[in-house]
């Protein structure tokens, strides 16, 4: 897993590409599978449940499938929604696998708008206490972040995973 | 219209006052009231749509669709299509060698590409006063979307033979898909090459570079350029792969700096770019582009191969008001640099 956080950093310095990143998240998942019986046999459990998808009318999901797999990486469970993912999905799947965070990834301008969507379809729902909206992309910034009342939002897969983690364990 | 293109794109370099090339086409669908269903589905709205942006913008030439679902849809790709996007492609084609073994290479002209080429000759004859560029995606962007663009990042590395088969047919076949261009009467073709823009510097060498220069080497001549373009984020890295191709001119999207590419690239090789389509044109005020290309051209104008563009296809429901602040803004700015001489 330290591992990860070295791909993570050379990642960002531009010193190697998504599919450098994706190769070596997709080893760390794996490796990560052959050990949970094994950890689960002394009593750690996956510590977290996650949605993720790229919104309604986008079908860009590179990204998203970084922020996954590393998510999965650091143990977390995650239930990958797909593309052009319409807002009651999110709200349904949270609710009937009982997920603690949902991600979201929009990569058009044109789609953003769907985010503030979800977060009121949430809202609507009565699962917004309990359940954490977390949200990226390339144009997506922390004050649209802060403007559409999603909890968090990160610039890059690794922090998306740290901040996943640190969400599961508060709530 | 038969032009000397390499004696044009010189005259651009070689112009104090230049003209901008953006890529501009979808934007039409407003001036003409009409969906973008309806305008990927018939030629004549096609054609008339060019002309009608050549008559309101002066721009150095003229620029067709950047429909990167056509290509993919002919090989049997499912397309997702909206009123208001540019339609684009779901799922994969190819999963596995086998399936690559199998693909067909489909016929120029079936599926939406007959329209496609028959715009363009249709546009060729409507505009005479500047060049006209057909547009088509790069082999590697093609590639991805046969097999998906996640997976074929996997298979690079796992089953590299697969993915070199299905670049070697989808290159054979854009090829032939050119040559009807080129018979048509464009007098280029952009070749928008993004998927590749992800990859590292070697591994575009390998996956993407040679299979584009094969095709501006069956394509490429004094009467037809090949443009490049990739908005990818990793471009400034691999520019020496990238220039190896050998394109006429480079164009190049809003994730890098103008300037890192321009002191990277020899003088008289032209480079386009980068005004950010969705956050201004699309999202901003006359305003916000007006300061957006100033400082563009503050930055880049002293490099004599630099022509403005957008650092993509403009969205079609972008504002004209903004698009056309873009060209005016653009002109101010070379006049005064001409009256201060
Ligand atoms: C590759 C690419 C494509 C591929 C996409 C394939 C795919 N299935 O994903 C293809 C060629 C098919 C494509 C198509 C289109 N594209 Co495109 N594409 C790109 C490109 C070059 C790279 C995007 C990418 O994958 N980056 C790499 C990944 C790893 O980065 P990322 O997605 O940003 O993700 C990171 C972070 O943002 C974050 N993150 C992402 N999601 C999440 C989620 C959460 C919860 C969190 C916390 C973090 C997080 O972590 C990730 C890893 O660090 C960009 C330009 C650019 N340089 O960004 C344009 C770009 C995104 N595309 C654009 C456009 C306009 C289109 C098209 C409409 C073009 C067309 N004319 O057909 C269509 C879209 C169709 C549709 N409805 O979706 C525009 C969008 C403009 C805008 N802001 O609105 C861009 C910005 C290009 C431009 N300069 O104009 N595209």
């Amino acid at each position: 897993m330290a591992g990860m956080n070295v791909v993570g950093v050379k990642f960002k310095n531009n010193e190697i590409f998504v599919p450098e990143v994706l190769v070596a998240a997709r080893a760390m998942n794996q490796g990560a599978a052959l050990l949970k019986p094994l950890l689960a046999a002394e009593g750690a459990k996956a510590s977290g449940r996650v949605c993720i998808g790229t919104v309604k009318g986008d079908l860009h999901d590179i990204g998203k499938n970084l922020v996954k797999m590393m998510i999965e990486g650091k143990g977390l469970e995650v239930i990958d929604l797909g593309t052009d993912v319409p807002p009651e999905k999110f709200i349904s799947t949270a609710i009937e696998q009982n997920c603690q965070i949902i991600g979201l990834s929009a990569l058009l301008t044109t789609t953003m708008p769907v985010m503030r969507e979800v977060v009121e379809a949430a809202k609507a729902a009565g699962i917004r206490d309990h359940v954490k909206i977390m949200i990226g992309g390339a144009p997506v910034t922390q004050a649209f972040c802060d403007e559409i009342g999603a909890d968090v939002y990160t610039p890059d897969a690794p922090s998306a995973a740290e901040k996943a983690v640190e969400l599961c364990r508060q709530l | 219209m038969n032009r000397n293109m390499k004696k044009w794109l010189e005259e651009l370099r070689q112009s104090k006052t230049k003209k901008p090339l953006p890529v501009l086409s979808f934007p039409a669908v407003q001036l003409m009231g009409i969906s973008v269903p309806e305008l990927i589905s018939d030629s004549d709205l096609q054609a008339e749509g060019m002309k009608r942006i050549t008559d309101r913008v002066n721009s150095a030439a003229s620029v067709s669709l950047m429909d990167l679902s056509v290509e993919a849809e002919c090989f049997g790709a499912n397309i997702v299509i909206s009123d208001n996007e540019v339609p684009t492609v779901k799922g994969a084609v190819v999963t596995s060698f086998e399936e690559a073994e199998a693909l067909e290479i489909p016929a120029v002209g079936t599926c939406r590409t007959g329209i496609y080429i028959d715009g363009i000759r249709k546009a060729v004859e409507k505009i005479s006063d500047r060049p006209v560029f057909a547009g088509m995606i790069g082999p590697y962007s093609l590639a991805g979307r046969l097999l998906e663009v996640t997976e074929i990042m996997f298979l690079c590395y796992d089953e590299p033979e697969t993915v070199q088969l299905v670049l070697n047919k989808v290159t054979e076949f854009l090829i032939a898909y050119g040559k009807a261009y080129k018979e048509a009467g464009a007098n280029g073709i952009l070749i928008a090459e993004p998927l590749a823009g992800l990859l590292s510097p070697s591994m575009m060498d390998v996956f993407s570079s040679p299979y584009v220069k094969r095709i501006v080497d069956a394509l490429q001549d004094e009467n037809f350029l090949v443009l490049y373009h990739n908005c990818g984020n990793n471009t400034v890295q691999s520019l020496d792969s990238i220039l190896s191709i050998g394109a006429a001119a480079y164009h190049f999207g809003n994730a890098v700096s103008m300037k890192d590419v321009l002191n990277r690239v020899p003088e008289n090789t032209v480079v386009m770019g980068n005004i950010d389509p969705a956050g201004e044109l699309r999202h901003g005020t006359p305003d916000s582009v007006r300061t957006a290309v100033r400082k563009l051209l503050e930055e880049c104008s002293g490099y004599s191969n630099f022509v403005i563009s957008s650092g993509c296809d403009i969205p079609p429901m972008s504002k004209w008001e903004n698009i056309d602040a873009f060209f005016d803004e653009t002109a101010k700015f070379y006049q005064e640099g001409v009256l201060k001489q």
